[in-house]
């Protein structure tokens, strides 16, 4: 995609460890439209949180990024130097981290916390400096008074506001979130959520959004990536993955939630749990928790194939597949 | 309904519940000599869990949802108020054989199944303690085969009792958690947001034990949660709690197909698609609830969004319309149907 603002290429990450070399995150490769707004879905130890941070060249070891690119603006992320990524930093793209409390100085006033990140920047006046702190505040819906608080001093819902306003501060063309929400009660969610949606529109750059809640994936992102034990399982605009889930997993995650409307019916989540990283298997990753697993899914690992518009690691959407149920409707015409 | 000096299961009326708190309240001192404040945690609350009933607590963070649990749990004593247990006022419990009855009869299992075991033991360990402790009538043998029978009505394979809590998944610790709770044969399960530090595809899985062990083994649960969806999945009866005070309660289906207290209607405004959400809330940023030196008043007044003179100086009580309990001065009244039909 020559328009696309980012291209994730085959991302490898691995965490070098004594025991064993752990794949986090494996050959990944999506890109990004500059506006759109990316929802990346998964439990917990599926690399999510891995792959983001890759992306956005904020590993520590043991973490490393072992293949792939990121192509962000022309460049290839992964290999620019520590320098060249500060000058990138919060102003050509910027991370929200899940816990605002952890990512913002305790002992700092948000008011100097933003003026840190603008001076490493821009040669700014005491007054710009002032001027523009105080105009993303009131960007996401803070007082500017609160340039004075310091992060205690306020609710979680309004840190998270904060750390947003301080993503925002040069209006960067790309904004990574992870888990943003999730430390936040129902409604200040969806306040939180309805306000990036609001700038997102109003400023226009992209989002890539990670969660594990597929409520706010559902309601938010244009489209989605569902991943499962470090690879992409299916990727697919939002709507297509809600109404026909094509990967047995994405499936599953749909069907485990009970919702506050409608018909109430019996939820099966997903028995079993995810795979040792350690030892990955030769076949599909989740076979042994898929319902509809055929014989051949233990050892041949699926690719991505494009399905209808999406891309789906399954072997049911492979010939096999097609064989699998040839075969099944044929026994069940006969009885 | 609150001056009811002490609950009877005379003939004729309703049968007694299970657990029945009157006007419970629990306050925090705060700060030093010279700047006393008090939290006011959880205000005159009334609740009630019949037999085989699974009760939804449903609130915010800050709402004494979880200060409830801990009161009905034992591990704080209220401020003022009564818990009544089997119609037997809790604060008349002192010796330690009946405390350890109580808790047998009436568990906890905690939100945290990560740090609610001990590391250094075996799954095992733990059942059989509280086998010892608490099921007098079992010898060695027999007590094996009780922990093996619980292990396998929460739906864990006997051979996981060998294992030490690092080898389990979250999913597998908590079904040790209600395995735990039910080797002492109880009668209520306080459960404390039991699924939210879960993964999504196994949260199912214990929703349906819970469920399960209503139906199976005549548990009654006190189901506490900020996730109305899973609410209303398991629970025959709803209490929407805050600020420390029950805005609205009835049965799950009423309560939250028709909501009558503004809060609830917040709520359920926020989980719903924002094309079919309130248009009425759509502007509450969810900042928490003042519980520090309340004073009077409607406690939502600040983010309601039909408050009105009365609701600065008078607390609302609870009322009952139609099958719900509501705490609201407004609720029924006109003033808020224009905004449904809207």
């Amino acid at each position: 995609m020559p328009d696309a603002l980012l291209d994730v290429n085959g991302l490898t990450i691995e965490y070098l460890t004594d025991a064993a070399d752990v794949r986090a995150v494996e050959d990944v490769s999506f890109s990004v439209a500059p506006g759109e707004f990316l929802g990346i879905v998964g439990e917990s130890g599926c690399g999510k949180s891995t792959m983001l941070f890759g992306i956005a060249q904020l590993l520590s070891p043991p973490g490393e990024v072992v293949a792939g690119q990121v192509i962000f603006r022309g460049k290839d992320m992964v290999r620019l130097s520590d320098g060249e990524l500060r000058h990138m930093r919060w102003r050509d793209y910027s991370v929200v981290m899940q816990s605002a409390m952890n990512a913002l100085n305790p002992m700092k006033s948000i008011g100097a916390q933003f003026k840190d990140a603008l001076q490493a920047h821009e040669r700014m006046s005491k007054a710009q400096v002032t001027e523009r702190s105080a105009e993303v505040l009131e960007l996401v819906g803070i007082d500017k008074a609160h340039l004075g608080s310091y992060p205690h001093q306020l609710s979680g819902g309004m840190r998270q506001r904060a750390m947003i306003a301080m993503a925002l501060l040069f209006t960067p063309q790309l904004v990574m979130m992870d888990e943003p929400t999730s430390a936040l009660d129902v409604v200040a969610q969806r306040s939180l959520m309805m306000k990036i949606r609001e700038l997102q529109t109003q400023l226009g750059f992209a989002v890539i959004f990670v969660t594990h809640d597929m409520h706010v994936v559902r309601r938010y992102s244009d489209r989605m990536l569902v991943m499962y034990a470090g690879e992409i399982a299916e990727a697919a605009p939002t709507d297509q993955i809600f109404e026909h889930p094509q990967h047995p997993y994405s499936k599953g995650l749909i069907d485990a939630f009970p919702a506050v409307t409608g018909p109430r019916r019996t939820l099966v989540g997903i028995p079993g749990s995810p795979p040792d990283l350690a030892q990955p298997s030769n076949g599909c990753r989740f076979q042994p928790r898929c319902p509809v697993a055929l014989d051949i899914c233990a050892d041949h690992k699926p690719e991505l194939y494009d399905v209808d518009g999406a891309q789906v690691r399954c072997l049911l959407y492979t010939e096999a597949g097609e064989l699998a149920e040839a075969s099944q409707s044929g026994v069940a015409s006969d009885d | 309904m609150t001056d009811q000096p002490e609950p009877t299961s005379a003939a004729g009326a309703e049968p007694q519940p299970l657990l029945q708190a009157t006007a419970l309240t629990k306050h925090f001192r705060l700060g030093g000599m010279f700047a006393k404040q008090t939290l006011h945690a959880v205000d005159n609350v009334d609740l009630e869990i019949r037999e085989r009933e699974i009760v939804a607590l449903v609130g915010e963070s800050g709402s004494g949802k979880s200060t409830i649990a801990r009161l009905l749990a034992r591990i704080y004593t209220p401020t003022s108020g009564d818990i009544y247990y089997r119609g037997r006022p809790l604060s008349r419990l002192r010796s330690r054989k009946d405390m350890n009855w109580y808790r047998g009869e009436v568990p906890m299992v905690f939100q945290d199944p990560f740090s609610a075991f001990n590391p250094v033991h075996r799954i095992s360990h733990g059942l059989m303690r509280n086998l010892a402790l608490h099921r007098h009538d079992l010898h060695g043998a027999e007590r094996r085969r009780e922990a093996e029978r619980v292990s396998e009505s929460v739906g864990l394979s006997t051979r996981l009792l060998s294992r030490f809590p690092h080898e389990m998944s979250g999913g597998e610790r908590q079904r040790v958690g209600f395995a735990q709770a039910l080797a002492m044969r109880p009668k209520l399960i306080l459960a404390d947001e039991p699924v939210s530090m879960l993964d999504v595809s196994i949260r199912a899985g214990i929703l349906n034990l819970m469920v399960e062990l209503r139906d199976r083994e005549d548990v009654s649960l006190l189901y506490i949660t900020h996730d109305l969806a899973s609410a209303r999945y398991v629970a025959d009866r709803v209490v929407v709690m805050y600020a420390g005070q029950i805005a609205e309660s009835g049965p799950t289906e009423t309560v939250l197909s028709d909501p009558k207290h503004p809060y609830t209607r917040l709520l359920l405004s926020a989980v719903v698609d924002p094309r079919d959400a309130d248009p009425e809330f759509a502007a509450d940023t969810g900042e928490p609830p003042r519980v520090i030196n309340p004073g009077e008043g409607c406690r939502f007044r600040w983010r309601c969004p039909f408050a009105v003179e009365i609701c600065d100086t008078v607390t609302p009580l609870p009322r009952t319309i139609g099958t719900s309990e509501v705490a609201c001065h407004l609720a029924g009244e006109p003033a808020m149907q224009v905004a449904d039909e809207a």
